[in-house]
């Protein structure tokens, strides 16, 4: 019923072309969402998704896998349509917070290529367009090495989509430009600018494939800890005259910095073996790690069940480093190596501080039950292994570093 | 819920009417003379294609769950998952849906790039049969 009442409000503007057009519904509503719990077997760190503020202890938990997503369709005439999309999760703050996830115009073109302006999914790994949508996916959540490496979600501009069969191979071929912006978890805003990416992903059957690149200018803004550890090396670098310093600062500081993310991605639903891997590096010239990420999914479907296990690892590649002395000259102040060294060190921290930075691998078991045509049920086990530091995990007692557990229980649906 | 049990009715109340195999048959307007083959109104429908603008029967109904499985060899759920893929990543926008072949045949008539399946009892001069998967 709520829904038929949204369909008609949405569809108001819009009322004088379908009845132009004498067609039935011209307007189509469809939603997704899942409902989960979550725990897990220990009290000294949260764990939650890429971007939550909070994440999950001893206690259980909705709010770490639970969402809703409502979309609407008008088909303005057989040529151009509009669609927007709003997702209801817990993310960057902690509550249930409502996101414009799609809103744009696109205008077939051709029966081959179609342009599209306004807000996209920015298709910067295999599923990232359909991460949210359990339904769609075999595990409760994308592995988190992987997905909490890039923390955009959407790309504000224009792109291009283009389907050509090859025989029967199918190839899209998408070109987006634009920029975006993340809340991210502490407060933090995230901002690419010039921001281009590339998909492309060939389709033969039940096989896919797909390489993506993404190129940007990457700016990260509202870090006070960070600002001002910027600031101390500089002073210190003008006022000891230990140049290192500053250049330190330079390789850190990230205001509209060089960042790229490189993936690809192969997928499968043979017979009844399931299967989905994907391999991506990031790299960016500032104080975001240079990372290499990787997962490897398998499963096997008995009837309306779908056993599956995934293992995926998140590795940093390089970290900006002080190169200059440990100690200061002889003859420079008492102050000079103690006030170096704290600042150093700090500088060291910031590879395991914040979204996504951290080194940690996950197994993961789990089977999918499709209980309905569009619902299904999840129960999964994952062990987390955090690496050299707490991992990816939120808010952790000084000197975590050992092995979690974590259960869920999820239903997806869409209608 | 109520959706569930609607449609859970619908599908007892069709496959009550329609006998199991009974012939689904794909029509297009009478005005495309163009041949289709059983891959290209496969792909139209499973959003691969844009070539021609599918029409729907009802979510749940019999006669859609069998154009389905003889045309792309699919069940209705994995249809329903490579067309919420699409829908929900803003690739494409799913076929229209209508209630009953006779609706079919309204839409199929009314516009020269259309596509969709019927009963082979309910064909009529106003489409064309192109296919019988």
């Amino acid at each position: 019923m709520k829904k038929r009442i949204l369909a008609t409000l949405l569809a108001l503007p819009l009322a004088t072309t379908a009845y132009a057009e004498e067609s039935s519904p011209a307007v189509k509503v469809s939603g997704f969402g899942t409902g989960a719990l979550t725990v897990s077997n220990n009290d000294d760190a949260e764990f939650g998704r890429a971007n939550q503020a909070r994440g999950v202890k001893k206690d259980v938990r909705t709010g770490v896998d639970s969402n809703l997503g409502l979309q609407a369709d008008f088909t303005i005439n057989n040529w151009l349509s509009v669609t927007g999309q709003g997702l209801v999760r817990k993310d960057a703050q902690d509550d249930f917070g409502a996101e414009a996830t799609l809103a744009f115009a696109k205008a077939k073109v051709s029966d081959e290529l179609s342009v599209r302006v306004g807000r996209m999914g920015v298709p910067v790994f295999m599923i990232s367009e359909y991460r949210n949508v359990g339904y769609l996916n075999t595990f409760v959540r994308p592995p988190q090495e992987m997905y909490s490496q890039v923390p955009f979600n959407t790309i504000d501009g224009i792109d291009a989509v283009w389907q050509h069969g090859f025989g029967d191979t199918s190839v899209t071929a998408q070109l987006a430009v634009g920029s975006t912006t993340a809340k991210l978890a502490g407060n933090l805003e995230a901002e690419m600018k010039s921001l281009v990416v590339l998909n492309l992903v060939a389709e033969y059957g039940p096989f896919t494939a797909r390489v993506g690149r993404a190129d940007g200018k990457l700016t990260v803004t509202g870090a006070a800890s960070l600002d001002s550890l910027l600031t101390s090396l500089r002073t210190a670098g003008n006022g000891y005259r230990l140049p290192a310093l500053n250049t330190l600062a330079d390789q850190l500081v990230s205001d509209e910095k060089k960042a790229s993310f490189t993936s690809a991605g192969l997928g499968m639903d043979w017979n009844n073996i399931v299967g989905q891997a994907e391999y991506a590096k990031r790299k960016t010239h500032s104080y975001i790690n240079d990372t290499s990420s990787w997962y490897v999914m398998g499963g096997y479907r008995i009837g309306k069940f779908l056993p599956y296990y995934t293992h995926g690892k998140v590795a940093i590649d390089h970290a900006p480093a002080y190169s200059g002395a440990a100690a200061c000259p002889a003859g420079y102040p008492a102050a000079c190596t103690p006030t170096l060294r704290a600042l150093t060190a700090g500088a060291a921290t910031l590879r395991s501080a914040g979204v996504g930075q951290g080194e940690q691998s996950t197994d993961s078991v789990g089977v999918r039950w499709d209980l309905y045509r569009s619902a299904a049920l999840k129960f999964q086990v994952d062990r987390i292994k955090p690496k050299n530091g707490k991992g990816l995990f939120l808010n952790a007692a000084p000197g975590f570093n050992h092995a979690v557990t974590v259960g869920t229980v999820a239903v997806d649906f869409v209608f | 819920m109520k959706k569930f049990i609607s449609a859970a009715c619908a599908t007892l109340a069709l496959a009550a009417t329609l006998p199991a195999g009974a012939e689904v048959v794909v029509v297009v307007n009478p005005a495309n003379s163009e041949a289709v083959s059983k891959d290209q109104v496969a792909n139209v429908y499973l959003g691969k294609s844009t070539a021609l603008t599918p029409v729907d029967q009802a979510d749940g109904s019999a006669i859609r769950g069998e154009f389905y499985k003889k045309v792309a060899d699919k069940d209705a759920s994995q249809a329903k998952a490579l067309w919420s893929k699409l829908v929900f990543t803003g690739k494409a926008t799913p076929p229209k849906e209508v209630g009953s072949s006779a609706d079919v045949k309204k839409a199929v008539a009314a516009n020269p790039k259309a596509i969709g399946y019927i009963e082979k009892s309910a064909v009529d001069a106003s489409v064309k049969v192109v296919l019988t998967p």
